[in-house]
């Protein structure tokens, strides 16, 4: 091979003129669906996490999430809240890999320990460390006791959704989302009083 | 609902800071809250709780998300893939707007070709009756690499470390950030960088196009050195981030150094 170049030389110089970022056009719906994901997409992330699942898989969520919402609308179906339906399909999915995981199919990261990584404050400034330290661990204490369906109400109200959305998302009544919330802040109000 | 000599229960309170009663009843509350500093204190309690949580949830998950851009870009192409794919209900009325699409783009392509200014012409044109300068490392302002699994867990477990197809539309936008719009996609792999069976992430950022055969250190070799590294990293013999981070900043080195030649092995 000595007609071969040097390796150095084999390496393609970046043209000046076609510069990362350069957007191809896109269909009104791609637009769209983009969109959305720039609004939502770190609200869905941070709430598929909640379920105890490595970053990536719930990256990987999110991508399946914004690929069914375009079928969805490319199909004409309800455009009716769909930041719910957004979370809704988040969810089941975030629901199902977590099955998968715990029959030995994928990784998972123990939930404990992802509530453990969320109270953790990363942060800390040197004069409220101390105090912090033991409100955050009152406060996970509280968290990690919540039984499920009250952690996601949390979660998802903390996300921004209101009470409709969040029973749409879990699939349960208006009631039982009030309740649940109540539950939960009333808990989280005494451990701060501690 | 309560009275004035009844106090408001704490759902009552969550329920008026949630936007979810209706204005007669919210006012009545602020009556109620104006006369009463028990429920005013207690009110305040519940949002501080509240504001507690929303503290903590967004500081310690926020800095767990990794940018969006790749991922962003990955949707997008795999979006526009869905987009010239259209649903089967209307598959006929499509294909026909379709064929149009295509032979309009055709001429416009070709219209556009004599078109061209001459500084681009004169930079690129020659490259390609040549048959392209060959590739054999991505340009590392556009491919730095991009991971997404930091330990050897992760990329070892039994359904860890698929490679994916490259969608369509995304080796079109890897063509075109290379500036080889009109490149044989038969004579070149859009590769990943660092492989996801190493941890690499779906990110534009990981992507270049390398020649099936242009050089003897091509795709194939590469995929070779992928298999080998992942071996390695599975055993316990090599530590993930050295394997990503050699086969990111000069795969051919790495070959060299874990199949111990200097030309590739058949």
């Amino acid at each position: 091979m000595a007609d071969q170049p040097p390796e150095s030389a084999w390496r393609l110089p970046v043209p000046g003129a076609v510069q990362a970022g350069r957007e191809s056009p896109a269909s009104p719906l791609v637009d769209e669906v983009v969109g959305l994901f720039d609004q939502l997409r770190d609200r869905l992330l941070r709430y598929i996490v909640g379920f105890g699942l490595p970053v990536h898989d719930a990256e990987d969520i999110v991508q399946e999430v914004f690929l069914a919402l375009f079928r969805h609308l490319q199909l004409g179906r309800s455009r009716h809240n769909l930041r719910a339906w957004a979370f809704r399909v988040a969810h089941n999915q975030a629901l199902k890999r977590r099955e998968q995981a715990r029959l030995g199919m994928q990784p998972l990261h123990d939930e404990e320990a992802a509530l453990a990584g969320w109270a953790q404050d990363r942060n800390p400034s040197p004069e409220d460390q101390a105090a912090s330290s033991q409100r955050r661990q009152r406060v996970l204490a509280v968290v990690s006791a919540l039984p499920e369906q009250d952690r996601r109400c949390l979660m998802l109200r903390a996300e921004g959704l209101r009470y409709r959305e969040i029973a749409e998302v879990l699939d349960i009544s208006l009631g039982a989302v009030s309740l649940s919330l109540e539950r939960s802040l009333t808990r989280l109000a005494r451990a701060a009083q501690w | 609902m309560w009275f004035r000599e009844t106090h408001p229960t704490d759902r009552d309170l969550i329920l008026a800071a949630d936007g979810e009663l209706s204005a007669r009843q919210v006012e009545r509350l602020r009556k109620h809250l104006a006369g009463c500093w028990e429920c005013r204190v207690r009110a305040h309690e519940l949002e501080a709780a509240i504001g507690e949580f929303v503290h903590l949830h967004r500081r310690n998950l926020d800095p767990l998300l990794p940018p969006p851009s790749g991922r962003r870009a990955w949707l997008k192409a795999q979006l526009e893939e869905l987009a010239s794919s259209q649903p089967s209900s209307w598959h006929r009325p499509v294909a026909w707007r379709r064929w149009i699409a295509v032979a309009a783009s055709a001429c416009i392509l070709a219209v556009a070709g004599l078109m061209v200014p001459h500084s681009w012409t004169s930079r690129r044109q020659p490259a390609m009756s040549a048959g392209f300068v060959p590739i054999s490392f991505p340009a590392t302002e556009l491919t730095p690499g991009v991971a997404r699994a930091k330990t050897r867990d992760q990329v070892c477990g039994s359904n860890a470390g698929k490679n994916r197809d490259v969608p369509a539309a995304l080796r079109r936008k890897v063509f075109e950030l290379y500036g080889m719009p009109a490149a044989d996609p038969k004579a070149y792999e859009v590769d990943y960088l660092i492989t996801p069976a190493l941890g690499g992430a779906d990110d534009i950022g990981n992507l270049w196009p390398q020649s099936y055969s242009a050089t003897i250190w091509n795709a194939r070799v590469k995929d070779a050195l992928e298999d080998r590294l992942h071996e390695l990293v599975c055993r316990g013999d090599l530590d993930l981030p050295t394997a990503q981070q050699e086969i990111a900043t000069d795969w051919i080195a790495a070959y060299k150094k874990y199949f111990h030649t200097d030309k590739p092995v058949n």
